[in-house]
This record gives structure tokens, C-alpha cells and sequence, in this order.
């Protein structure tokens, strides 16, 4: 298969891989590789850890390929969010274990700044026509949560906005977009 | 479910994709995934819904050691995953545990015999735990076109999880599911659709999640295993 002219079929790709072939998992580590460890990087803010991430998650999607279920969501959809729950995790963890304080939050680097994403926005998912309706903070704690893996509390300190602030925007954003994409 | 409720439940399922619950909040809702479908499709919706947004992270080119080390971790797997992949019905040792399940086994056979109408009764199995051989059910064919489940004590099932009881014939490729059991309670399966009952074939019940196998095939730990035996 050449995966530059075919479009890669990552659910017959799982299929392979719960059959143990080897040549589907690597099919998939040409295809998303690079993708996965930029969306693992993103969240982490470390390129080892970020490894260690896309290592776990190539591990993960080879053991756990026989219980994907096609009804649930998409089969690549099904490869990133292992990926980003493992790489949530990894932070989540690091967070129980160090205080976090705000030089941390300033180093958060490497945040979408303002409209320089909007260009890859254009034509794009649905989903980007929505977040445009949403007001620029409230899409900033979005973007912020989901891309860069903050917390509420992360996010209130790069917008100096309050923490209940951040929270009622993350809940009322989540609804609108709901909306937009029903 | 109230509608607010219901509203309240969806942004907890967003909030658990963007990833900004707090470590309590996520465990709690990680739990409750497991034995909830319909918070567990809200979150697979919101996967769907925002999973283009990962296209707003460059990517980044693994370094070459990457995919090395990712082969090594499959091969490491590859030797004990072999024997755990193997499945129940091809596992010598669960099948040589069983023959040794011995005298309680037997009384309980006895026991069936003596209790069971013996002109009727054609097969009865005893189903024990694999550890420690534990006898926990009795299968008992009294015609050819139902088969009876009979509990021999209460079998705790942790929450969000259910029984489930399957038969593989000798011949047979994979196990068939006869459906889900609940602890402690008898069960009856009608088994028209199955081939005639045999000598030796398989029963166990496998922990599975409350609503059975997602596969069709077992694939959780096997709670209690035994093989038919020809009472007539």
C-alpha cells in the first residue's frame, strides 16, 4: 500500500494489528508518528516524555486493537485519544507530585498565540467554524486546554483572568460548540 | 434524567476530553466510565467532535530510536502475551488443573446424580475457580434442549461487571456465549440452536463487563471452568 496516494484505513489497520501483524502498527507509526508525538509534545512540553508517550500509546494501541469498537468513533480518532489521555496522564501525575507555581505556567511555551493558528483553521473541520463564533478568551481556553493540555488554573494565569471565570467560560464553550456542531 | 442533569453529565464528558478535571474528578469519572454507556458515549462524541483540533500541534519527527524501541517493547510482549492471548479452551495447564479438581468435584457429581432424576439426566458438569479449584456451579442437562446453570454459593461480581457463560465443543473453533448469569441465581438455557451436547466439552463463566463481551469471544478472567461429563 502506498500510504502517500491510498489513504491510510486505519481501522483495517487495527484489524491487522489485533491479528498480530506488525506491518500495521508500523504502517501506522509512518502515517501518524509524527503527528502524534507534535499533539504528545504539545501537552507534555518535554521531547523525552513526549517519546515516552507516543512509546506507550504504539504499545497501548497493539494490546488494545481487538476492543476497538468502529460503533464508538473512528479508528484514527480512537489512536489519538489514546495517545492524549496517556499524555494527560503523564501531567496529571507530575502535577500531583510538584507544586505547581507560576514560573511553570510561564514556561508553558509554544501556546497559540492569538490568530497565528487561524490560517490552518480555513476550510477546515467543522469545528473551527464553530470555535470562530465563540468569543477570543473563552476559545483561548479551549485551544489552551485541549492543545496544550492546561489545567483551570494554568489557563487563568496565562489570560490573568479569574479561576471561576476560566471555568464558567470552558462550561459555556463546551455548550455552544455542542450546539454549533449538532 | 432531568435535562440539566443530562446537560450537566455532557460538559463533565467535555471537560474529561479537554482534560481540565481535576485528578479527583477524572479518577472518579475514569471509574465511572467503565460501567456507564451512555456517559461513556457523551465522551466518545466529544472525542469525535474535537479530535480535528489536534491538527493545531506541529508535528514533530520522532528521533530514529523511537520505533526501535517500540519493536523491542513488542518483542518483550511477545513471549508472556503469547500465553496470555492463549486462549482458555487451549490452555493445558487450566485443562490438567481441572482433571485434579478431584474429590470435591466428584461428591459434587455424586451429589447431582443422587438429586437428579438419573433417566433423564444425560451430562452434568462441574464448574470450579481455576485457583484454588473451588467447585462454584453445577451444569445439568435434564432433556437435549435445555441446560441448567445451579449456583452452589453466592459469587461476589465487582460493580459494572457481570458473568458471562460460554460452551466450546472439542471440535468447535471458539466458544459460543449462552448468555449472562447472575451470581447466585440459577440459570436455564434453551440449546436448540447448539450441536447435541458432548463428553468433555467446555463451560465457564468469565468476568465480563455488565453487558457481556463486547468481542463475542470471552475475554475476561475465567471465574469458574469445568468439562461435561456422560452420567448415563
Amino acid at each position: 500500500m502506498n500510504a502517500s496516494v491510498t489513504p491510510l484505513d486505519f481501522q483495517r489497520c487495527l484489524e491487522a494489528c489485533a491479528l498480530g501483524d506488525r506491518r500495521a502498527l508500523q504502517a501506522l507509526y509512518d502515517q501518524e508518528g509524527a503527528r502524534l508525538l507534535g499533539v504528545a509534545r504539545r501537552i507534555v512540553r518535554d521531547d523525552a516524555t513526549a517519546e515516552d508517550i507516543v512509546h506507550d500509546a504504539f504499545i497501548r494501541i497493539w494490546t488494545r486493537a481487538a476492543s476497538f469498537d468502529p460503533a464508538r468513533g473512528s479508528a484514527r480518532g480512537w489512536i489519538y485519544s489514546i495517545t492524549r489521555h496517556l499524555a494527560l496522564n503523564a501531567i496529571r501525575d507530575s502535577r500531583r507530585e510538584t507544586v505547581l507555581d507560576d514560573a511553570d505556567i510561564d514556561s508553558s511555551a509554544a501556546l497559540p498565540a492569538g490568530g497565528d493558528d487561524i490560517d490552518l483553521w480555513s476550510g477546515s473541520a467543522k469545528i473551527y467554524r464553530c470555535l470562530e463564533q465563540l468569543q477570543p478568551t473563552p476559545q483561548r481556553c479551549i485551544l489552551h486546554a485541549y492543545v496544550d493540555g492546561c489545567s483551570h488554573a494554568e489557563i487563568a494565569g496565562l489570560l490573568g483572568a479569574p479561576l471561576g471565570t476560566v471555568k464558567a467560560w470552558i462550561k459555556r464553550s463546551l455548550k455552544a460548540l455542542r450546539e454549533c456542531l449538532e | 434524567m432531568k435535562p440539566d442533569t443530562a446537560e450537566a453529565l455532557d460538559t463533565l464528558a467535555g471537560e474529561f476530553v479537554l482534560g481540565t478535571l481535576s485528578p479527583e474528578q477524572h479518577a472518579a469519572m475514569t471509574e465511572r466510565l467503565s460501567v456507564d454507556p451512555s456517559l461513556r458515549a457523551a465522551v466518545d462524541a466529544w472525542e469525535e467532535r474535537l479530535l480535528e483540533l489536534t491538527a493545531l500541534a506541529a508535528p514533530q519527527p520522532p528521533s530514529a530510536r523511537l520505533w526501535g524501541r517500540i519493536q523491542r517493547s513488542l518483542n518483550e510482549l511477545a513471549t508472556p502475551s503469547k500465553q496470555q492471548r492463549t486462549h482458555w479452551w487451549q490452555r493445558l495447564g487450566l485443562l490438567q488443573a481441572l482433571s485434579a479438581a478431584g474429590l470435591a468435584a466428584s461428591m459434587l457429581l455424586a451429589f447431582a446424580l443422587l438429586t437428579a432424576p438419573p433417566a433423564t439426566t444425560q451430562f452434568v458438569v462441574v464448574l470450579v475457580a481455576p485457583g484454588n479449584q473451588a467447585p462454584g456451579w453445577v451444569v445439568q442437562t435434564s432433556d437435549s434442549r435445555m441446560i441448567e446453570l445451579i449456583p452452589l454459593g453466592e459469587d461476589a461480581v465487582p460493580e459494572g461487571m457481570a458473568l458471562q457463560f460460554w460452551t466450546k465443543g472439542e471440535q468447535w473453533r471458539a466458544p459460543v456465549s449462552l448468555g449472562l448469569v447472575k451470581p447466585g441465581e440459577p440459570y436455564r438455557v434453551p440449546i436448540q440452536r447448539l450441536p447435541p451436547l458432548e463428553a468433555n466439552q467446555l463451560f465457564e463463566l468469565t468476568l465480563e463487563k455488565s453487558g457481556g463481551s463486547p468481542t463475542g469471544l470471552p475475554t475476561g478472567p475465567v471465574r469458574f471452568i469445568g468439562r461435561a461429563v456422560k452420567v448415563i
